[in-house]
């Protein structure tokens, strides 16, 4: 079994490479590996990754309805949640499949209704309640019906109970044990309700349905990979002719906003750098300063020492996102949250970009469970015996900017304020599916 | 030598055979050869029942770092030799994620290799050789790595030079530690090595230690002559002995059938023997990245403060490595898992706890690492201490630099101190103290149940102090007793202080020319270059070195017999090719050497003329030795003899000049009295030129007058002294 990956060091590339090649639980247990030793890292990184992952599982594991499909993808998406807790957007993106999934199986189940779950359930007679509540969980009345995500489980339990001697007949005939693709846990989810001639009607329907979600999470991807563009094309309205604007380590997104703007507007950038640890033989941010230049834009480098001093002169601070939580706090890189303090103070704006992926709906309890920590080594070399013995370095490599210093959101679908956001995870985000990585917990 | 399951002997060689065909150019499959077993037993006693690589580290059996490594770096098949308790590390691969038949294993091929007789890392190797398992590049690793360097680009260097010649076979990943002392650098071997400023070949590598006699190393003078003009002698490097080899390296192995240690003798002795086996080595010194390997309990723990500092992230217990880990970690620097219980006044700082431990109401814990389903009582103190699982400690002990295998227990208000190891099982009573170190197991060092020390440990205890038979047996020069506790320290230890200085009067020639050595004194700065000339001085330094050194070690021996001394200085001479000249100066060197050391308090700080006759009597055969090997000639080789001695003395440190001078007379004359200088020779040493060349040797000179006067005046009236000493 030579393996797909060339090259030695594992990263994303490599690791989309192998996707086709390999049995899906060993693509899953990578991806939790990579995860696991940042080997991935990064809001975008992570998303694109889950989004491929969670394809994988749609298109390859075994399911034979909507709710083994929901079990498949949230069983996944709880294991790579766990591996990098901070890397809000892999929650992100299994939210918004499952939401997805529901979506489509809502619509599937409307439209022929006659054929679906009837003559699989409809044989003995106690099963006609039960199916009625099935049918009437997918048809999608979440809000009235259910809106715990443990009843769900639960109720399915029932209804395979009460096919049993059907799934045992199954079981000793029809299925094989074990078969490679399969994701641990899914053989009970889907024993149920897998009878032959119910098969056949199903077949086609797991058929549309599989296609469809594929579908969906192929928009899911085309949209993680235009949300640079579309927040750039935003920017003529953010940024004005002889504004200043203060960046913060600019992320890929605020270059590429900046640099959009400054096709038609002229204003000055200043960048808030770290002071250098080591002698690097280039400015900080150079490639962008050149771009900027080529633009013909002033840009200044700062230290971020010497920040406030700036700020009477400063307009917008904008800032790039790697998470936005559902109270419109955002996750950034260490240092943003300190700049959009004293641009609070001294009534500057603050703008944040982000994609609508990096949306999420959970509020987490403390700054603590989301921020990740960095290696001291990026302030203290190695090989200095005396502070490596000695001192104790911590060091985040990420930290929250609290939500009342932010002004603006620019995301790809627009810009909103806060109190916007909660319409926007309506919208994204089924409420269901919110807690979906605390089931794990729940159940053990 | 069979293979447990999927990775059977014969399987293994159809995906062999297919491989090796379809694969041989492609090298796009990354090997690597685990060594799990290191041959070594620092970890006793927890090695008794365990093996090393299982031991946890951070919670984490050191196994499981090295096989995260090698996946972080995109390897492809891993080859494991288990050596001693070789079921319990299959047992563990195969229940793992990392056993191909998991299915979630990033490996396609992992497979034990089993060496029925192996005694050292160099039988495995070669074994490996003999069966040819790898069959291109491969990652060479210690079971007991931790590390989180990518190492893609040292496999590019390494690549593009075995592209360029064939003869380049290995490179060496190392990790700068810089020039002050660090606590993840080995403690008693210190690796030196010389490497080539513009090429990095490396060129030399030695171990130096604090026991050694002599604190320098010995470059080949065809390094400078031939091999490169520009290099580096560092001693300042984290060697964590990750090689990249290519199967040419295995190859090696079996050709040096005698060569044990990867380092010590491997390493050594290729970079010696270049001229011979035609290969070369390289270096990749790192200055970025983590590398380290538990290789004893001072690493250990080492290693263990690293982690709980981040410096091997993302190898952290709070990135739960492994699947059945739910660390978290918390603002103050604790790594806490979700089930663990903590009192709500229990002090916590820079620690990491396990599953399901307990931990009461007023406990302080500091800069350690509990396991899981410990039950820590209250008011408990816990200080830079490693708790493996399940193991209790009563209300109000106190714990302090201690390693507690599994399942231990503490009674109330004891106190554990300073570098003690309890090994798994063992109980302690109340009220008990424990420190310097005491090792207590419940069994002995073959794995009989031990009796119990109840005088130490308590009346209920079940356990005793564990006696490593093989401490006995180890040489008092041997660095690697430095390494079996879990406190580095060199207190009690008989360590010789050359520095400079006698480093200056070893290799003191009278062509006085700037001499090729190395120096690496204990406490001057860790890595020196001294300028270099090409003469062959160096290889002449190193015979008056080993010789000075043996004969003084014989010489401070109260017993044995003194012809294996001089079998051994024989065979030196040959082995060099001295000549006359420099074996002159090495057994007056020597004696010197020994009569300065008796001046001295530490050696009773005896009146020079005492010192003098206990020097050169106190050895059955010494006087003789000198005779026929020092001296062993007429005039002329008598004054090149003291002429020896004055010179050696000169250097002699710890005795002031003028007392030399007396010892110097005081040598003379007990030589003359055994006949073995005569007055011809002691008169003409006392005219000869060289013995004025500067005021020591003047001052020195001074003393004998006395001695001269009455040789002169003696010289006349008894005639019968030169025919006996003619005899010789």
């Amino acid at each position: 079994m030579p393996s797909a990956v060339a090259g030695y060091a594992p990263n994303l590339d490599k690791y989309l490479k192998s996707l086709k090649g390999q049995p899906l639980e060993l693509s899953i247990e990578n991806l939790v590996s990579l995860l696991k030793r940042r080997q991935i890292k990064g809001a975008e990184p992570c998303a694109v990754a889950t989004a491929h992952i969670i394809l994988q599982v749609v298109a390859r594991s075994k399911w034979q309805n909507v709710d083994g499909l929901i079990d498949n993808v949230s069983r996944v998406g709880r294991k790579l949640a766990s591996a990098a807790p901070t890397e809000l957007v892999i929650g992100n993106i299994v939210r918004r499949v499952l939401g997805l999934i529901r979506d489509e199986a809502a619509e599937d189940r409307n439209e022929p209704q006659s054929e679906d779950p009837s003559d699989g359930h409809a044989t003995p007679p106690d099963a006609v309640p039960n199916s009625t509540i099935a049918k009437q969980d997918s048809a999608g009345d979440y809000l009235n019906n259910s809106p715990s995500p443990q009843s769900r489980p639960g109720l399915f339990v029932s209804q395979s109970a009460v096919n049993i001697p059907k799934s045992l007949f199954h079981l000793l005939s029809a299925s094989p044990p074990a078969d490679p693709d399969h994701v641990p846990g899914s053989p009970f989810a889907g024993s149920g309700t897998s009878t032959p001639q119910h098969h056949k009607s199903s077949s086609s329907q797991v058929h549309a349905l599989r296609s469809e979600v594929i579908d969906g999470i192929e928009e899911i991807k085309d949209e993680i990979s235009q949300v640079d563009d579309q927040i750039a094309a935003l920017a003529d309205v953010q940024i004005h002719s002889g504004d200043y604007l203060l960046v913060h380590r600019p992320s890929p997104t605020v270059e590429r906003f900046i640099l959009r703007a400054a096709v038609k507007r002229k204003f000055t950038v200043l960048i808030v750098t770290e002071p250098p640890r080591k002698h690097l033989a280039e400015v900080q941010h150079a490639s962008f300063r050149k771009k900027l230049s080529a633009a013909k834009i002033t840009v200044v480098n700062i230290l971020n020492g010497g920040l406030m001093a700036y700020m009477a002169r400063v307009d917008k601070v904008i800032l790039g996102a790697k998470a936005i939580v559902a109270n419109g706090g955002v996750i950034s890189d260490a240092g943003a949250a300190a700049i959009a303090r004293a641009a609070k103070e001294s009534g500057n704006a603050v703008i944040v970009l982000g994609g609508i992926y990096k949306l999420s709906p959970e509020t987490p309890f403390g700054e603590d469970e989301v921020i990740e920590w960095a290696d001291p080594s990026s302030y203290v070399d190695f090989a200095d015996g005396q502070l490596v013995g000695s001192v104790d370095v911590r060091t985040a490599a990420t930290e929250m900017v609290p939500a009342d210093l932010i002004d603006t959101y620019v995301t790809n679908l627009g810009t909103h304020t806060r109190d916007h956001l909660s319409t926007l995870i309506a919208d994204h985000y089924k409420p269901e599916d919110i807690d979906f990585h605390l089931w794990d917990d729940a159940r053990r | 030598m069979s293979h447990k399951g999927k990775n059977s002997a014969g399987s293994s060689k159809g995906k062999k055979s297919t491989k090796s065909g379809a694969e041989s150019k492609s090298e796009d499959v990354l090997q690597a050869v685990v060594l799990a077993d290191s041959f070594q037993d620092r970890f006793r006693p927890f090695t008794v029942e365990k093996p090393r690589c299982l031991l946890p580290l951070a919670n984490t059996p050191l196994i499981e770092y090295t096989l995260e490594f090698l996946a972080m770096n995109g390897v492809n098949e891993v080859y494991i030799y288990c050596g001693a308790h070789t079921d319990q590390v299959e047992d563990h691969i195969n229940r793992s994620r990392w056993a191909t038949t998991s299915r979630s294993s990033p490996f396609s091929v992992v497979q034990f290799v089993r060496v029925s007789d192996a005694r050292s890392v160099g039988d495995v190797l070669r074994d490996m050789d003999k069966r040819s398992l790898v069959d291109g590049d491969f990652i060479l690793v210690h079971g007991d790595l931790v590390s989180n360097i990518i190492l893609d680009e040292a496999l590019a260097a390494h690549r593009k030079r075995r592209e360029t010649s064939a003869a380049n076979i290995m490179t060496l990943v190392l990790r700068s530690g810089g020039l002050v002392e660090h606590r993840t650098k080995t403690n008693g071997i210190t690796p030196v090595f010389a490497i080539d400023a513009k090429n990095q070949r490396c060129l030399h590598y030695d171990e130096i230690s604090p026991l050694q006699s002599d604190h320098y190393i010995t470059l080949d003078p065809a390094i400078p002559d031939e091999l490169s003009t520009d290099f580096e002698v560092r001693a300042d490097l984290i060697d964590a002995q990750i090689d990249i080899c290519t199967p040419e390296v295995l190859a090696l192995w079996s050709e040096s059938f005698d060569y044990e240690l990867p380092r010590k003798n491997f390493l050594h002795g290729v970079l010696k023997d270049w001229e011979l086996n035609g290969k070369m080595i390289y270096a990749e010194v790192l200055e970025e990245g983590y590398a380290a390997r538990a290789s004893n309990l001072q690493m250990y723990n080492s290693i263990s403060q690293d982690i709980i500092s981040r410096w091997a992230a993302p190898f952290l217990p709070e990135n739960n490595i492994l699947p059945s880990q739910s660390y978290n970690r918390q603002p103050n620097g604790v790594v806490v898992d979700k089930s663990v219980t903590l009192a709500s006044d229990a002090k916590l700082s820079k620690s990491v706890v396990g599953r399901f431990t307990t931990i009461g109401a007023g406990s302080k814990i500091t800069n350690c690492v509990i396991g899981k389903d410990c039950k820590i009582g209250s008011n408990v103190t816990l200080e830079n201490s490693y708790l493996w699982n399940q193991v209790t400690i009563e209300d109000g002990a106190q714990i302090s630099q201690s390693v507690l295998a599994d399942s231990t227990y503490v009674g109330e208000k004891s106190r554990i101190f300073s570098g003690s190891l309890l090994s798994y099982g063992v109980q302690v009573d109340k009220n008990i103290t424990l420190q310097d170190g005491v090792v207590a197991s419940m069994v002995t060092a073959s794995g009989a149940p031990a009796t119990k020390d109840t005088k130490l440990l308590g009346d209920s205890t079940n356990a005793a102090v564990f006696y490593d038979p093989e401490d006995e047996e180890l040489d008092e020069q041997d660095p690697s007793q430095l390494q079996k506790s879990l406190l580095y320290s060199l207190a009690n230890l008989n360590i010789s202080t050359s520095t400079i200085s006698t480093l200056a009067s070893a290799i003191d020639s009278d062509d006085e020319d700037d001499d090729g050595i190395i120096s690496e004194g204990a406490t001057s700065t860790r890595s020196r270059l001294l300028s270099f000339a090409s003469d062959d001085s160096a290889g002449r330094a190193g015979f008056h070195a080993d010789a000075v050194h043996g004969l003084v070690d014989a010489l401070r021996a109260e017993t044995g017999d003194f012809d294996s001394a001089k079998l051994e200085f024989m065979g030196l001479r040959l082995a060099n090719d001295a000549s006359d000249h420099m074996m002159r100066k090495a057994v007056a060197a020597a004696f010197a050497r020994r009569a300065a050391e008796l001046l001295t308090p530490e050696y009773g700080s005896l009146e020079p003329s005492k010192a003098a006759e206990k020097a050169l009597t106190a050895r059955k055969g010494a006087t003789k030795f000198i005779d026929e090997v020092g001296v062993g000639g007429g005039e002329a080789e008598q004054v090149e003899f003291t002429l020896q001695l004055q010179k050696a003395l000169q250097y002699v440190k710890g005795v002031e000049t003028p007392r030399a001078g007396i010892l110097l007379a005081a040598l003379l004359q007990q030589l003359y009295a055994l006949d073995i200088l005569e007055e011809e020779g002691i008169l003409g040493w006392w005219k000869d030129t060289r013995a004025v060349e500067n005021e020591t040797l003047t001052t020195l000179k001074e003393k004998s007058k006395v001695l001269v006067e009455w040789l002169e005046n003696a010289e006349e009236e008894d005639d019968d002294s030169e025919e006996e000493s003619d005899d010789e």
